[in-house]
């Protein structure tokens, strides 16, 4: 009896336990398929951004096509009359595919050399306590919005150009040139006479060329300067504005991505190039530059194309007139872009019929996204390699 | 080169970066400094009796008593000068013809600078709108005015090789001879007893509806547009942000998969602003039919698709720097992976997440281009919360746009739109400012 009750005690704890283990396996599979499609759900989620880039390039693209079917390419890419309200209707946007194209450049010129220095600047000369309070002026840059720049531009800086924008560009001449025209004057002063054996002879004859390559560049400046001062501009909203005022929104972006690019150097390059003896600009130059370079050169990609997709600024600013500037680099001339055309035409363009006036503002709208799309391609394969070649050394 | 060269190099180098960093200093300071200084003045100016008596009128503000004080002193001395116009009308019927004829374009002038000083002259109708309702409320604007009164612009176009110039003759001198002579020193000398200004903290320029597209009033429909836009934004992406992001960093392996996916999100990053735009128009209004034609809801819908990209870069930052000794406690413990994520993961990246998420929040708050054909209207009253799903909102950064670059009498106004962007630059720089502080506690934090 005890034997048998003990028995079937066994037996039922061993029956309770494998009904528990096989309660768990199956608790388990749900587990497992509720982690399954869990992680399933998670993917949707974060494949929902690859759905939205490609619906806006659907959309964007479905609404362009409609243009290039009813007017075809041709007008469009090469013609600069842009006439949407007459009749029949021209939509030539060479002027304003040129307009984006030269307020783009204008900026990135002021930009990009002030960028990368900058950059180059925080990651390497600074240090660490400065750069605390340096960093959030930048994030403070970026963050203005671009309205905000767009209202300066045009209430602030517009009438200032106008009124006394020779001077202005003068002293800016002034101030920017001299410093540089100097150092090239003792620098290539120095190297012409470098060759010279007599020390003595050295002396006096790296005066005498100095003093003479500085009055070149005095005559330089003064002319240069005077040729500015004269200059009248009769509408401050033009594209040197634009430009200015672009740039230092496109600034941000290039000095952030290009100092990592520039601290993704390790230690190790640079410490090698102090032990040779070269100067912190010579190294920074000749040795942490050119490793950095791929990483600079997109951190520049992605700062133009902030430029390029700007729409506020130069919607108030540019002046927005339709016409490739006489000559054509003449930034005090106005213009009109890609981005401002499609934010100014939309409320005259008729949506409910679809007319081509409506649908060439997506071919314009398309247009702008695939440069963006494929600068930004770039840019990515670019850093990535940088940090394949970074990594492998 | 010598080393002295070299070195001079070096320096010079090194003063080109800070003189770079310095320069980007000023241009923010350059760029904020007429805008925070113009724009207060929208707050805090003299207002003018004119300006209380809107108040009273149109906003039901201020004491009624004291203002009917004020009114009586003022009319006082206004009704001289309106005497004066009686006694010049009467003059003006007894001149000849040819006199008469001389006089009256240039009266005419007069009574005009005269009514956009002091409002609408005694015995003439109410007018429809209330720019003409009401003399100019600020003492600043009185006193372009008090100008316009008392000299008229000529142009000089003598010179044809320049811009011709504009300059100033006095009106005085046109009516030499006649009693209206004495108006022009009298207005001149009285315009304070006439105007009574005095400093005025006018808050209501923040809570106020605007009245006469901006002429008058507050920018309160503008923020409170602003408000529902970035906080719907909000409301789609932070939550789809977050659990990509959490995806990304803690479930997704390295394959073409994974990184066509970063690709689309960085794609997404670097599309312009204003193709935003065009796409809210063609997918949320045109084909989900969200709404009749421009809403909040669309607004938000397209605004949340731009600030996406941010807040799950932000977020896999910030969920990456949890130090993995917390997750590998939590998993040894016996806890489940996405037990620990949410309870363990989650909740320490939480101040980065938030980090990231308020400078989204200033960033769809202060964006114009996709909500110029999704969301934004230029004048209309505040809507109400419920009004969101169907009805299109006034915005900060639109208005800013509208009123400087279209609105009829932008110079009019140019206060109103500094305190505009002032409003705006303060929220979005506020939040910026929040988000580096809590940067900086984080990083402290981490570093033990």
């Amino acid at each position: 009896m005890q034997n048998s009750s003990g028995m079937s005690d066994d037996g039922a704890s061993k029956q309770g336990r494998s009904s528990v283990f096989i309660v768990s396996a199956r608790k388990r599979k749900l587990q497992k398929i509720s982690q399954k499609s869990g992680e399933a759900t998670l993917f949707l989620i974060a494949s929902f951004v690859a759905i939205v880039v490609l619906f806006i390039f659907w959309f964007v693209a479905r609404d362009a096509v409609p243009f290039f079917r009813l007017q075809g390419f041709q007008e469009f890419f090469t013609s600069s009359g842009w006439y949407p309200a007459d009749d029949p209707p021209r939509f030539g946007a060479l002027a304003i595919i040129y307009g984006s194209l030269m307020v783009t450049v204008g900026s990135a010129l002021i930009a990009v050399p002030m960028g990368i220095i900058a950059s180059i600047c925080l990651s390497d000369v600074l240090p660490f306590t400065v750069r605390q309070y340096v960093k959030p002026v930048i994030e403070m840059l970026a963050a203005i919005p671009s309205v905000a720049y767009g209202f300066f531009a045009l209430v602030v800086f517009a009438p200032l150009l106008q009124n006394s924008g020779g001077p202005i560009l003068m002293w800016a001449w002034w101030i920017i040139a001299a410093p540089f025209l100097l150092l090239l004057v003792i620098v290539v002063s120095d190297l012409l006479t470098a060759p010279l054996a007599k020390e003595s002879m050295k002396k006096t004859a790296h005066i005498g060329v100095g003093m003479l390559f500085g009055a070149v560049a005095l005559v330089l400046l003064y002319f240069v300067g005077n040729q500015l001062h004269g200059l009248e501009i009769m509408s401050g909203t033009n594209a040197l504005n634009v430009s200015i005022i672009l740039s230092f929104m496109a600034l941000p972006t290039i000095v952030s991505v290009s100092e990592d690019a520039l601290q993704a150097v390790g230690r190790e390059l640079r410490e090698g190039s102090y032990a040779l003896g070269a100067t912190r600009a010579e190294t920074i130059v000749k040795t942490v530059l050119p490793a950095a370079s791929s990483g600079i050169l997109a951190a520049v990609i992605l700062g133009i194309m902030r430029a390029l997709g700007e729409t506020m600024v130069v919607w108030m600013a540019s002046g927005n007139s339709s016409h490739i500037p006489d000559p054509f680099f003449n930034y005090l001339d106005s213009v009109r872009t890609l981005t401002a055309t499609i934010a100014g035409d939309m409320g005259e363009a008729d949506q409910v019929t679809g007319s081509a006036r409506f649908h060439v503002l997506f071919a314009m709208g398309l247009i702008l996204l695939v440069v963006s799309f494929v600068s930004n391609l770039i840019s990515e394969r670019i850093v990535v390699r940088q940090r394949k070649i970074l990594s492998g050394q | 080169m010598n080393l002295g060269t070299r070195k001079l190099l070096d320096r010079s180098f090194t003063a080109l970066g800070i003189g770079s960093i310095v320069i980007m200093g000023l241009a923010l300071l350059v760029v904020l400094f007429p805008i925070v200084t113009k724009g207060v003045g929208a707050v805090v100016f003299k207002g003018t009796i004119e300006h209380r008596k809107l108040l009273f009128t149109e906003f039901h503000h201020g004491a009624a008593r004291e203002l009917e004080k004020e009114v009586a002193l003022s009319s006082n001395y206004r009704q001289k000068a309106f005497d004066m116009l009686a006694s010049f009308d009467k003059e003006l019927e007894q001149m000849p013809p040819e006199r008469q004829d001389q006089y009256r374009d240039s009266y005419e002038q007069v009574k005009a600078a005269l009514r956009a000083l002091l409002g609408p002259l005694p015995g003439e109708e109410q007018p429809e709108l209330a720019r003409f309702r009401f003399g100019q409320t600020r003492w600043d604007k009185a006193e372009e005015k008090l100008h316009n009164l008392l000299y008229e612009q000529k142009w000089d176009y003598s010179n044809p090789d320049v811009i011709a110039k504009p300059y100033d003759v006095s009106r005085a001198a046109s009516f030499a001879g006649t009693s209206l002579v004495r108006l022009f020193p009298y207005v001149e000398e009285n315009i304070d007893k006439m105007m009574l200004p005095e400093w005025t903290f006018y808050w209501g320029f923040i809570t106020d509806n605007s009245l006469d597209a901006h002429f008058f009033g507050g920018i309160w429909p503008e923020i409170q547009g602003t408000i529902f836009l970035a906080i719907g934004a909000m409301v789609f992406a932070f939550p789809l942000g977050v659990i990509a992001a959490v995806y990304f960093t803690e479930y997704a392996r390295d394959g073409f998969l994974t990184s066509m996916l970063r690709s689309a999100n960085s794609t997404l990053a670097g599309v312009p602003s204003i193709v935003f735009g065009l796409f809210g128009l063609a997918f949320f209004i045109n084909t989900l039919h969200v709404s009749e034609s421009k809403s909040v809801l669309a607004g938000s819908l397209t605004l949340a698709i731009m600030i996406l990209p941010t807040i799950i870069r932000a977020s896999e930052e910030a969920i990456l720097s949890v130090p993995k000794t917390y997750k590998e406690a939590s998993l040894g413990l016996g806890s489940t992976k996405w037990n620990t994520i949410v309870t363990v993961i989650l909740p320490a990246a939480m101040p980065g997440i938030l980090t990231g998420g308020v400078i989204s929040l200033g960033r769809a708050a202060g964006e114009t281009a996709p909500i110029i054909f999704t969301a934004a209207v230029s004048v209309g009253a505040a809507i109400g919360l419920g009004d969101v799903l169907s009805s299109p909102t006034p915005a900060l950064s639109w208005n800013i746009y509208n009123l400087a670059s279209e609105h009829e009498a932008a110079a009019e106004i140019r206060h109103v739109q500094y305190g505009m962007v002032l409003a705006l630059v303060t929220v979005v720089l506020l939040l910026n400012l929040s988000a580096i502080i809590l940067r900086a506690r984080i990083s402290k934090k981490l570093k033990g």
